[in-house]
């Protein structure tokens, strides 16, 4: 046995293990991309180096054994640098985007591209479930939404964006004509009590998502009807009522309780709604200083003060979104203020830190070449595309499908299980921090059940090692050397031939969005 | 394009064998059968051999000399080296591109002619810059004499074709011996013709049978004066030549030896057909004289050196055996196997306190002592011949001029270690080093000094020869090994030390060729006698390949400690031309640059490494104020970054992102904050690689970063303070301009118009800044602002 000291414990491990081992014994977790259990360590991504006393430089954790007497630092700034370093050199080199251009774009965030996978398969009601994770009121928003998500698609640069809108409606408004409607999980009741003053977007994106977490929310409005400018604002030929009406029964039959005519301030006092609810929050829409200040606010404030990422205002557990910031005059910004709040309302309650939503890691390739984009567009639907959809009717279901199919799928099927990823954001790594020549974006598809993507390998070898282990005819081999070297099948064979037995393993052991699996799967893993 | 011929493929797996780990070998015959690895024919060995298509791919396209597509009808290389770049190498190789049409990324031109490939170094630093096309190495070229030198070469072509070789025999001249004549035959004699001037010599005594002998003898280190011809009359005077040409030989011999017989009559008629030959092979006319070894610049040039790896230079034949005996050859080696024990050879080793010659200085002793204490008894011993550092050609030289020494330390450290098997690896860039290693092993082998009995006793050693595919990454050891049990050249992580689990798991000796080379004169003299030269922690000679911006560049043997200064004024004459010393380069692309005022240091691994640079191998170029701190960091990492196995992210990607970054700078488009994190991304690759290559790639940024910050600043601020980088030059016709039109005529971008008398200008828009006009210009009337 062999007695060690990592980050200052002391650990006994069998002669011949790994630091990574001994580590791993001692629950301390170190970061790894190429490394895999049943494999020969290769020590390729560099990403689990330690510092190790007396000894100059780093040393890969994975393949370097422990000695009798060795003191290894794990938690070091230094050690951290290098990961990071490690992580934006692989992200240099990185073709390919976490998320869609088009969900980057969309101020609610919602996971379009998967959408539009499952409506170009037919399943609206899968369809509706993606939407709803981050967007309350599709069907409102797929009339009057100016779709950002529209200009960021790659599509367009090619023919024309996908209608990501109508198409979004067209789910919606399928759920709604449904005799029971997608209605989220609602957790238990958790005994916490929020109120919600002012029933326009933000107010009913705030309840919607808070009610789904067990929290009892009242929503007071001055108004005859819940829906603020949305049914006060938007003329009727832009946002037909039945549809705002039926979205926010939507949101009723999750139980949140909507008190309408009541206005805060005359007949309600702010100071009583602070002593009974848990939490507040303010979705009043553009707000003057007189408004403000019966609120109990400060008169002479510029508007009211609210923190960007919190949503905080100057009272404790009071909360801010929608219109009465200043400039956010959309609906969907407004909605996603709603969320945003539940978010922190929620961390605010269970007396967690508040900080908001962490913006998730999105490695992006920007504005493409045609080299990369033909790569992109060859696999989607290259036929005529149908025109045209009416835009005030929208697309029927078969329509809206096939216009799906024309989407590029820009974004990364392991997006939530990649590990590039997932490191990137732990150590803080900025996608951009190099510049320079990175590989080009290519897509294979040739083979049934899988994609190849080999601008996204980070070279780990893991795939070339698994098909060597595992007496694959054909296999991965690292073709070329240096800063070029590719992972491929010898002789230019397809990834079919390549991969006649592995195929399966190969696609789960790669710890990036290089080999993924074809289809539909209800995450990104 | 033909088809290739597949029948061929079982003869080559019959003779090379169908183990996975004959790749290499069976890899190699292919390319030479067919000139490229056509994939019908890769994909035939997996067939037929235990070689997996993953595995003969990947091995393939790792190693630089395969090809996968067929090759032009003659192949250019352009020597790259680092006295080739600072001599223009680039520029050059751009015209040679432009001649003969050959598109951006492509290496042959549309009609398959001619196919140009870029070499890391062709050893012939004192000819820089240098090409070689076909068998013929053309010297110090400039961007105009392109079209010439193509030309000249294939009027070489067409007569030799025309021309049957005729056999040279020897004179029976037994008895009457009254002289000897001894002519260089290293690499870099041979690149300036003394190929040539041994076939006129023996020519030449073949016609008239004058009473001499001739003796090919290896590198004297005085490459700045090749080719050298010596002659040693019996009444003891001794007479150099330097410069020789074929075609002074006739003239040189017959003032020292009296021709017999009637042959003479004949000559003039025979010694026709050479002319040509000797007009190809010979680049440019260079002052001849005989010298003797008193005069001055020779006496400079080898006062200060001390020759133990060397030793006997310039008398000792390379590869006769009994000659080498004669000049107490396996005398060590005898020693060895009669009165010293493995661990009494290891003592005095340790005595010695040498230190591996390969870069690392690790100290000699102490790996042999690893392996001798290893629990296994099945152990290899390898040389590790793969130099790659461009700008060096040491190793080269000692296994041209000293392969018995070689192989004598060799088998003394395979006898203090207990190895009975071996691989020399040599690269492949080396063909005549191959030669004589093979030639030399074979001869100790029927001599009894290799194989089964060593020097009669129960002892063996078998040797084998590898030659390595042109992967610089392969020096490495850990990759050296890698690649000679066939596989890919990619370090691993030591420990294990191959000293503990090297070739097939078992304890491995290996070691550079200098460091042998060294082994039969310590175990002659006593480590003691070694010791006592060089500093305190540096023990006796390094030998050091002296180029670059030098009036005598060649191979110099010096003892440790001796200074850099010592070294460039003394024995290389100072700066060639009368500009300022500025730098000197030491350790290639893994060292640094040491600048001119901080010369004085000693030479040994200390000094070095404080002053930002290493030892390495031994490349040594200087720099004069000409040259461009930043470019030469870039050139550097360009060669490291090509050269990176590609398996480690901080190499793989970092050097190349550093390169950008100095890519920017010499562009003029360089920032500020570049420098920033130039530097940082240089301490992390350092501290995050696992292997030497990527471990000491930043060093030359890192060593200008530090002595020459303010050369970068000015390309941040888009100046070139050297007029090197030519997005940040600009070439200029001054006043001096007489009109005299050479320079129109030569521009190959047609960027002067053509103006007879008058004062020309340069159309910048259209220059490429290429310097042919200045090259070419009487009057020194173009400059660069």
């Amino acid at each position: 046995m062999i007695n060690l000291i990592i980050d200052g414990k002391s650990i006994r491990v069998p002669e011949g293990s790994t630091i990574l081992e001994a580590a791993n014994s001692l629950g301390i977790k170190i970061p790894t991309l190429c490394f895999l259990k049943e494999l020969q360590p290769i020590t390729s991504c560099m990403l689990c180096v330690v510092k190790v006393e007396g000894r100059k430089n780093l040393l890969p954790a994975c393949a370097t054994r422990a000695e009798e007497g060795m003191v290894v630092i794990n938690d070091d700034p230094v050690v951290t640098s290098a990961r990071r370093t490690a992580l934006e050199l692989l992200l240099s080199d990185h073709a390919g985007d976490c998320m869609g251009p088009c969900q980057v774009a969309c101020p609610a965030g919602m996971d379009i591209p998967q959408m539009l996978r499952y409506m170009a398969d037919g399943r609206y009601n899968k369809a509706i479930k993606i939407i709803k994770e981050h967007l309350a009121l599709p069907a409102v928003t797929g009339y009057i939404c100016p779709a950002p998500c529209e200009k960021a698609c790659r599509r367009g640069q090619l023919d024309e964006s996908i209608a990501i809108r109508l198409i979004k409606r067209c789910a919606a408004e399928l759920d709604l004509s449904e005799a029971l409607p997608y209605k989220p999980v609602v957790l238990p009741d958790i005994d916490k009590k929020v109120a919600i003053i002012g029933a326009g977007p933000a107010g009913l994106g705030a309840a919607y998502y808070l009610q789904r977490e067990g929290i009892s929310c009242t929503v007071f409005d001055d108004r005859e009807k819940p829906g603020g400018m949305l049914r006060y604002g938007v003329p009727e030929r832009e946002l037909p009522r039945s549809v705002l009406d039926a979205e926010i029964d939507q949101i009723c039959s999750l139980g949140v309780v909507f008190k309408q005519q009541v206005r805060v301030g005359r007949d309600l006092m702010f100071e009583d709604l602070l002593h009974s609810f848990d939490s507040i929050f303010l979705g009043i829409g553009k707000a003057t200083s007189d408004d403000l200040e019966t609120l109990g606010f400060d008169r002479g404030q510029k508007g009211l003060k609210v923190d960007n990422e919190t949503l905080q205002t100057d009272i404790p557990g009071v909360f801010a979104g929608g219109d009465v910031r200043k400039g956010l005059k959309l609906t969907v910004r407004s909605l996603a203020d709603g969320k945003k709040a539940a978010t922190t309302i929620l961390q605010f309650l269970n007396k967690e830190p508040v900080t908001g939503i962490v913006r998730p890691f999105n490695n992006r390739m920007g504005k493409l070449e045609s080299g990369d984009l033909s790569q992109l567009s060859a696999s989607a639907g290259n036929s005529e595309r149908h025109h045209p959809i009416n835009p005030h009717e929208g697309p029927d279901k078969a329509q809206a499908s096939h216009e799906a199919a024309y989407c590029l799928q820009c974004d990364c099927r392991k997006a939530d299980s990649c590990m590039l990823r997932i490191y990137a954001r732990e150590y803080g790594a900025k996608a951009t921090r190099y510049r320079g020549k990175r590989r080009e974006f290519v897509r294979r598809d040739e083979h049934p059940d899988l994609i190849y993507e080999p601008g996204k390998c980070i070279s780990c070898g893991i795939c070339v090692r698994i098909t060597e282990q595992q007496k694959e005819k054909l296999g991965l081999t690292f073709i070329g050397r240096g800063f070029d070297v590719k992972v491929d099948v010898p002789f230019n064979k397809s990834i079919k031939e390549g991969l006649a037995v592995t195929a399966n393993k190969v696609v789960k052991a790669c710890p990036t969005g290089a080999l993924v699996f074809k289809g539909i799967s209800d995450n990104k893993n | 394009m033909k088809d290739p011929d597949l029948t061929k493929i079982d003869g080559i797996i019959a003779s090379v064998g169908k183990s996975p780990d004959k790749v290499l070998p069976i890899l190699q015959t292919m390319q030479k059968t067919y000139g490229y690895l056509p994939q019908s024919a890769l994909e035939m060995v997996c067939e037929k051999t235990e070689i997996t298509p993953a595995a003969i791919i990947g091995f393939s396209s790792f190693y630089d000399q395969f090809r996968f597509t067929p090759a032009g009808e003659h192949t250019i290389k352009i020597c790259l080296g680092t006295a080739c770049h600072v001599k223009g190498a680039q520029t050059v190789y751009d015209a040679f591109k432009r001649y003969l049409h050959i598109p951006e990324g492509v290496d042959t031109d549309p009609e398959g002619r001619f196919t140009i490939e870029p070499v890391a170094c062709l050893g012939c630093c004192t000819l820089a810059p240098v090409v070689q096309i076909g068998d013929v190495i053309y010297g110090h070229l400039s961007t105009d004499s392109v079209s010439k030198t193509i030309k000249d070469y294939l009027a070489y072509y067409k007569a030799r074709k025309k021309r049957s070789v005729k056999a040279f025999k020897f004179p029976d001249i037994s008895g009457v011996i009254s002289g000897e004549v001894r002519v260089g035959l290293g690499s870099c004699c041979q690149a300036r013709g003394s190929g040539y001037l041994k076939q006129a010599i023996e020519q030449v005594i073949d016609e008239t049978a004058i009473p001499a002998t001739i003796k090919h003898v290896g590198c004297v280190g005085m490459c700045y004066q090749t080719p050298l011809m010596e002659i040693l009359l019996s009444n003891g005077s001794r007479y150099l030549y330097t410069g020789v040409r074929p075609e002074d030989a006739r003239e040189i011999l017959l003032k020292h030896f009296r021709p017999r017989g009637i042959t003479r009559r004949i000559m003039p008629v025979i010694s026709k057909g050479l002319d040509i030959i000797l007009n190809a092979g010979e680049p440019t006319s260079i002052p001849r004289y005989a010298i003797d070894k008193r005069e001055k610049h020779v006496a400079d040039f080898l006062g200060r050196q001390r020759n133990i790896a060397t030793e006997h230079c310039g008398s000792i034949s390379p590869t006769n055996i009994d000659d080498y005996i004669e000049f107490e050859g396996f005398q060590g080696l005898k020693k060895a196997m009669t009165d010293l024990s493995g661990d009494n050879i290891i003592s005095e080793i340790e005595a010695s306190g040498l230190k591996g010659r390969g870069g690392a200085g690790f100290p000699t002793y102490l790996k042999w002592q690893t392996l001798s204490s290893q629990p296994d008894k099945e152990r290899f011993i390898v040389l590790n011949g793969d130099e790659g550092d461009p700008g060096a050609f040491m190793d080269r030289m000692l296994m041209e001029s000293y392969p018995f020494r070689v192989l004598e330390g060799m088998a003394i450290a395979a006898r203090a270690v207990g190895a009975n098997r071996g691989y020399l690896y040599i690269r492949a860039e080396y063909p005549l080093a191959i030669e004589r290693m093979t030639d030399a092993m074979n001869q100790c082998r029927a001599r009894g000094f290799l194989g089964e009995n060593i020097c009669d006793s129960d002892w063996s050693l078998n040797l084998t020869i590898v030659a390595g595919a042109g992967a610089f990454v392969c020096g490495e050891e850990t990759a050296l090994l890698a690649s000679i049990m066939g596989q890919r050249g990619m370090p691993r992580l030591r420990p294990p030390y191959p000293a503990q689990q090297g070739l097939w798991g078992k304890p491995t000796l290996i070691n550079n060729v200098e460091t042998y080379a060294l082994v039969p004169w310590i175990i002659r003299q006593g480590g003691a006698a070694f010791a006592q030269m060089g500093t305190e922690n540096s023990k006796g000679t390094k030998v050091f390949a002296l180029a670059g911006k030098i009036a005598r560049g060649g191979l110099i043997e010096v003892p440790m400690g001796v200074t850099l200064r010592q070294v460039v004024e003394e024995i290389g004459g100072g700066i060639a031309g009368g500009l300022k010393f500025k730098a000197i380069q030491i350790g290639g692309p893994s060292g640094g640059c040491v600048p001119a005022h901080l010369s004085d240091i000693p030479v040994d691994y200390e000094s070095l490494t404080s002053a930002g640079a290493i030892m390495g191998s031994g490349g040594l170029v200087v720099l004069d104020e000409t040259d461009c701190m930043v470019d030469i960091a870039k050139y550097f990492l360009e060669f490291t970054q090509k050269q990176s196995c590609g398996k480690c992210t901080f190499c793989r990607v970092g050097t190349r992102r550093m390169l950008e970054i100095l890519d920017r700078l010499c562009n003029g488009q360089g920032k500020s904050s570049d420098l920033d994190q130039l530097e940082e991304l240089a301490h992390q690759i350092k501290q995050g690689s696992l292997c030497a290559l990527g471990g000491t790639a930043p060093n030359p940024v890192l060593s200008t970063l530090k002595h020459f910050r303010e050369e970068y600043e000015a390309h941040v601020a888009g100046h070139c303070p050297a007029g090197k980088c030519k997005a940040l030059i600009h070439y200029r016709i001054t006043e001096e301009c007489i009109g005299c039109t050479i320079c129109a005529q030569s521009c190959p971008m047609g960027a002067i118009e053509f103006r007879p008398y008058e004062k020309h200008e340069i159309d910048h828009e259209k220059c490429i800044r290429c310097g042919t006009c200045k090259g070419v210009c009487p009057e020194n009337a173009v400059i660069v602002e």
